[in-house]
C-alpha cells in the first residue's frame, strides 16, 4: 500500500487574505503555488493573483479556477468526460501498470478514459476544471486504499460526475487579469509585478518525497504511469542544484533578492524549518513580522 | 445605565454574564444566518461531546464549545444575509462562504476566548476532501478541532441521531476524514447519540476584564444595526431613552430592561431580506403586524438568556398600543410594561422625518407620559 503523507503545510487563504488588506495589497504573485486553491480565494476577494509551478496538472487546474472567469462545464460536457463516448477510440490499457497496484481493473480503464476525454476538452478553462474535479476522485481511491471498510464504494463516473459539477461553483471574475504559468521561480517572479510575493518555497529535496497523490496525478495528466517528477526539477532552483543545505539558502536567499521591487513579501513556512528561513528573510528585509498561529503554519511578513 | 447585576467583584459570576452575551451573540448569528432557534447552543453541546470521545484535550473542548455557539456570528454583516442586498443567488452563496472567516476575525477580537477558538471557527466548515470553504483546506491541514465542529453540524441539523450517522458513514472521505467518521460512529454507538447537558466553560473566560460584557453586549448592537441597514440606531435610542427614563421615575430594574431591550430589538429584524417594517410610517397601523413580528422574534432572542430574560416582556410589548389596540397580545395602558411603552416612543421617534408628528399619536399608539418625557429629552439633547 502506498504511504499518503499525514502532516502537510498549512496555507490559509483567508488568513493570509487579512494580511494583504493590512498592508493594503490588491496584487500578488506566487511562484510556488502548487494546488491553486489559495489563489482561487484571493481572486475571489479581489486581488489579482498571478502564479507559477513546475507541474503542469497544478498549471492546468489554475486555468480552471484562477484565469478562468467565465466558462463552466454543463451537464452534457460532464457527461462527455466521465463515460466512455461512442466512436471514440479508447489507449484503454495506458495505465495499465498501475493495475493491481494501486487501484482496480475498473478504476484503470476510468483513468485511461478519463485521460482521453480529458485531453479532447475545447477550452483550458474546461479543461483544468475537469482535471480538479478527476484529482478528486483519484484522491478519494487513494484514501480508501487505506481504509477501504470506512468510505463507501461509489462508482466511478457518478463520483467524478459529482465531484467535477463541484469545481463549476469556483468559477467567478474579479474584473482582474490573473495568470498562471508554468515556470520556474525567477521566471515567474520577472514575468510579473504586484505588491505583494508570496512565497511557499519547497523542502529542501522534498521533490524526493512529495506526496503520491500529487506526482501520480501528473503521470496522469502526461499520460504515462511511469512519469516521474524528478525531471521537472533537475534544473529548477529548489532541485538538485539546492540539494545540501548551504546550496538551499543560497537558492533561498537568491529569489529573495530579485524580490527586492515588492512592497510586501510573505514567506509561508513550518516551525521545523523556521530557524532556517528566518535569518534568510532577515538579511533580505529590514522588518520582519512572525505570524505564527500554528506550528506548521507560520507567515514571516516582510515589508521594506 | 447599568445592564447587569453587581457580582460584588466575584469573577466566576463575571464570567457568566460574559458566557450570556456570547449566548446571544451567537443566538443572533443563527437567527440572521436562518438557523432555527437553540441551533448553537445545541451545536456547542454536541462538537464538546464529540471533541472528548476523541480525547481532545480541556481546553481544546473549551474552544469547541465556544466556537459552537459563536459559529455563526460571521453571518451578522455578511452580505448574502444583510438586509437590502440584491445579490444573485451564486453571488449569495459565494458570500455565504465568508462567514466562517468572518466569524474567525469576531472571535480574534476576543483575545479573552481560548487561543484555538477564532481556527475552530474559521475552518468549520472545510470538507476533508478539499471542497469545503472558505481556504479549500484538505486532509490533515484540517484541525480535529474543526473537524468536530463540521460533525455537530451534521448531526443537529439531521432530524434524527440515525439520519446523521447515516450521513457522516456516507460522507467519510468527503466531508470527514475516516477517522474523524469513525469517531462518530464510536460516540453514537456508545453514547445512544443522547446529549448531556452542557455548561459554558466559565473557567476559560474569567480572564476577561471587568466592564467586557457591557462593552460587547453594545459591540453586538452596533453589528446588529449595520446588518439590517439602520447603522447607529441603538445609540441614537439610548440618548433618548436614558434621560427619558429618569424624568419617569423608573427603577433600576425598569431602566436595566429598557437598556438591554434598546440594545436588542433590532435583534427582530435579523434574517429579513428586506426593510419591512421600516417601509411603513411609524405612526401608521400599516406595518403594525411587521413591528409585532419583529418585536416577538426579539424577545424569544433574549428570553433564554439568564441575563437578559428581564428585557424579553419588554421586547414582545414594545408593538403594543396604548389603547388597546396594537399586537401580539393586545395590552391595554397599565398592562403595558412602563419600558416598553417609552422604548416604542422612543423607536417611532427616532424614525419620524418631522419630529413634532408623535404628538398626534399620544394617548392612542403612545402613553402621553413617555412621549413627553421623549420630547423633553430630545429637547435637551439639542
Amino acid at each position: 500500500m502506498i504511504e499518503l503523507q499525514e502532516r502537510t503545510r498549512r496555507i490559509s487563504p483567508s488568513r493570509l487574505h487579512e494580511v494583504l488588506l493590512e498592508h493594503g495589497c490588491t496584487s500578488l504573485v506566487d511562484p510556488f503555488m502548487g494546488m491553486p486553491t489559495h489563489l482561487n480565494y484571493l481572486k475571489r476577494h479581489g486581488i489579482a493573483v498571478h502564479g507559477g509551478d513546475l507541474l503542469e496538472w497544478f498549471v492546468r487546474v489554475g486555468e480552471g479556477i484562477v484565469v478562468n472567469d467565465l466558462t463552466i462545464l454543463r451537464e452534457s460536457e460532464v457527461a462527455e468526460i466521465v463515460e466512455m463516448l461512442p466512436g471514440r477510440i479508447y489507449s484503454l490499457d495506458t495505465f495499465k501498470a498501475w493495475e493491481g497496484v494501486f487501484f482496480t481493473e475498473e478504476q484503470c480503464l476510468y483513468l485511461g478514459v478519463w485521460h482521453d476525454n480529458v485531453r479532447n476538452l475545447r477550452s483550458d478553462g474546461q479543461t483544468g476544471l475537469a482535471i480538479l474535479g478527476l484529482w478528486r476522485v483519484f484522491c478519494y481511491w487513494m484514501q480508501k486504499t487505506q481504509y477501504p471498510d470506512d468510505m463507501q464504494d461509489v462508482p466511478p463516473s457518478e463520483l467524478a460526475w459529482s465531484y467535477i459539477r463541484q469545481t463549476e461553483q469556483w468559477v467567478h471574475a474579479n474584473m482582474r487579469r490573473n495568470t498562471v504559468r508554468q515556470s520556474d521561480v525567477l521566471t515567474t517572479m520577472a514575468a510579473q509585478t504586484a505588491d505583494a510575493l508570496f512565497l511557499a518555497p519547497p523542502a529542501r529535496n522534498s521533490f524526493r518525497s512529495a506526496d503520491a497523490r500529487i506526482w501520480m496525478w501528473e503521470a496522469w495528466w502526461q499520460g504515462n504511469p511511469y512519469f516521474t517528477i524528478e525531471h521537472a526539477y533537475r534544473d529548477s532552483l529548489f532541485g538538485a542544484r539546492a540539494a545540501d543545505p548551504p546550496a538551499y539558502s543560497r537558492a533561498l536567499a537568491g529569489v529573495l533578492s530579485h524580490a527586492e521591487a515588492y512592497p510586501l513579501v510573505v514567506v509561508q513556512t513550518t516551525e521545523q524549518r523556521l530557524g532556517d528561513v528566518e535569518g534568510i528573510v532577515r538579511n533580505a528585509r529590514a522588518n520582519v513580522r512572525i505570524l505564527a498561529p500554528h506550528p506548521y503554519e507560520i507567515y514571516l511578513i516582510a515589508t521594506k | 445605565m447599568t445592564l447587569f447585576l453587581d457580582t460584588g467583584g466575584d469573577p466566576r459570576a463575571g464570567a457568566a454574564q460574559l458566557a450570556d452575551v456570547l449566548a446571544l451573540y451567537g443566538a443572533l448569528g443563527d437567527a440572521a444566518a436562518g438557523n432555527p432557534p437553540g441551533f448553537a447552543a445545541r451545536k456547542a453541546a454536541a462538537a464538546a461531546a464529540l471533541a472528548r470521545t476523541v480525547a481532545l484535550d480541556g481546553a481544546d473542548v473549551d474552544a469547541i464549545y465556544l466556537a459552537g455557539l459563536l459559529h455563526s456570528v460571521g453571518a451578522i454583516g455578511n452580505g448574502a444575509y444583510r438586509r437590502g442586498e440584491r445579490l444573485s443567488e451564486r453571488q449569495a452563496r459565494m458570500e455565504s462562504w465568508d462567514v466562517p472567516a468572518q466569524g474567525a476575525r469576531v472571535c480574534a477580537e476576543m483575545p479573552w476566548l481560548p487561543a484555538a477558538t477564532s481556527d475552530v471557527v474559521r475552518w468549520q466548515s472545510e470538507w476533508w476532501d478539499g471542497t469545503g470553504f472558505p481556504d479549500q483546506l484538505r486532509w490533515h491541514g484540517i484541525p480535529e478541532s474543526a473537524a468536530m465542529l463540521l460533525l455537530a453540524d451534521t448531526f443537529v441539523r439531521s432530524a434524527d441521531p440515525e439520519e446523521a450517522l447515516a450521513t457522516v458513514s456516507e460522507q467519510s472521505g468527503r466531508a470527514f476524514g475516516p477517522t474523524v467518521a469513525r469517531a462518530f460512529t464510536m460516540w453514537y454507538h456508545s453514547t445512544g447519540a443522547e446529549l448531556d447537558p452542557c455548561e459554558p466553560p466559565l473557567h476559560a473566560l474569567d480572564g476577561a476584564p471587568a466592564g467586557t460584557a457591557s462593552e460587547w453586549l453594545d459591540r453586538i448592537a452596533d453589528r446588529v444595526d449595520a446588518h439590517v441597514g439602520e447603522p447607529g440606531r441603538w445609540r441614537r435610542i439610548a440618548r433618548l431613552t436614558e434621560p427619558a427614563a429618569a424624568l419617569r421615575g423608573f427603577d433600576a430594574e425598569s431602566r436595566r430592561a429598557l437598556a438591554i431591550a434598546v440594545r436588542t430589538y433590532g435583534a427582530g429584524e435579523l434574517g429579513e431580506s428586506e426593510a419591512a417594517e421600516s417601509k411603513y410610517d411609524p405612526l401608521a397601523r400599516l406595518g403594525i403586524d411587521e413591528r409585532a413580528a419583529h418585536a416577538v422574534a426579539a424577545a424569544a432572542l433574549v428570553e433564554p438568556v439568564a441575563s437578559f430574560t428581564i428585557a424579553a416582556p419588554v421586547l414582545r410589548a414594545r408593538s403594543e398600543w396604548y389603547d388597546g389596540t396594537g399586537k401580539p397580545d393586545e395590552l391595554f395602558h397599565g398592562a403595558i410594561p412602563a419600558p416598553a411603552l417609552l422604548l416604542a416612543a422612543a423607536i417611532a421617534y427616532d424614525s419620524l422625518a418631522h419630529k413634532d408628528r408623535i404628538d398626534t399619536a399620544a394617548g392612542t399608539q403612545f402613553d402621553p407620559h413617555s412621549v413627553r418625557a421623549v420630547l423633553e429629552a430630545a429637547r435637551a439633547l439639542a
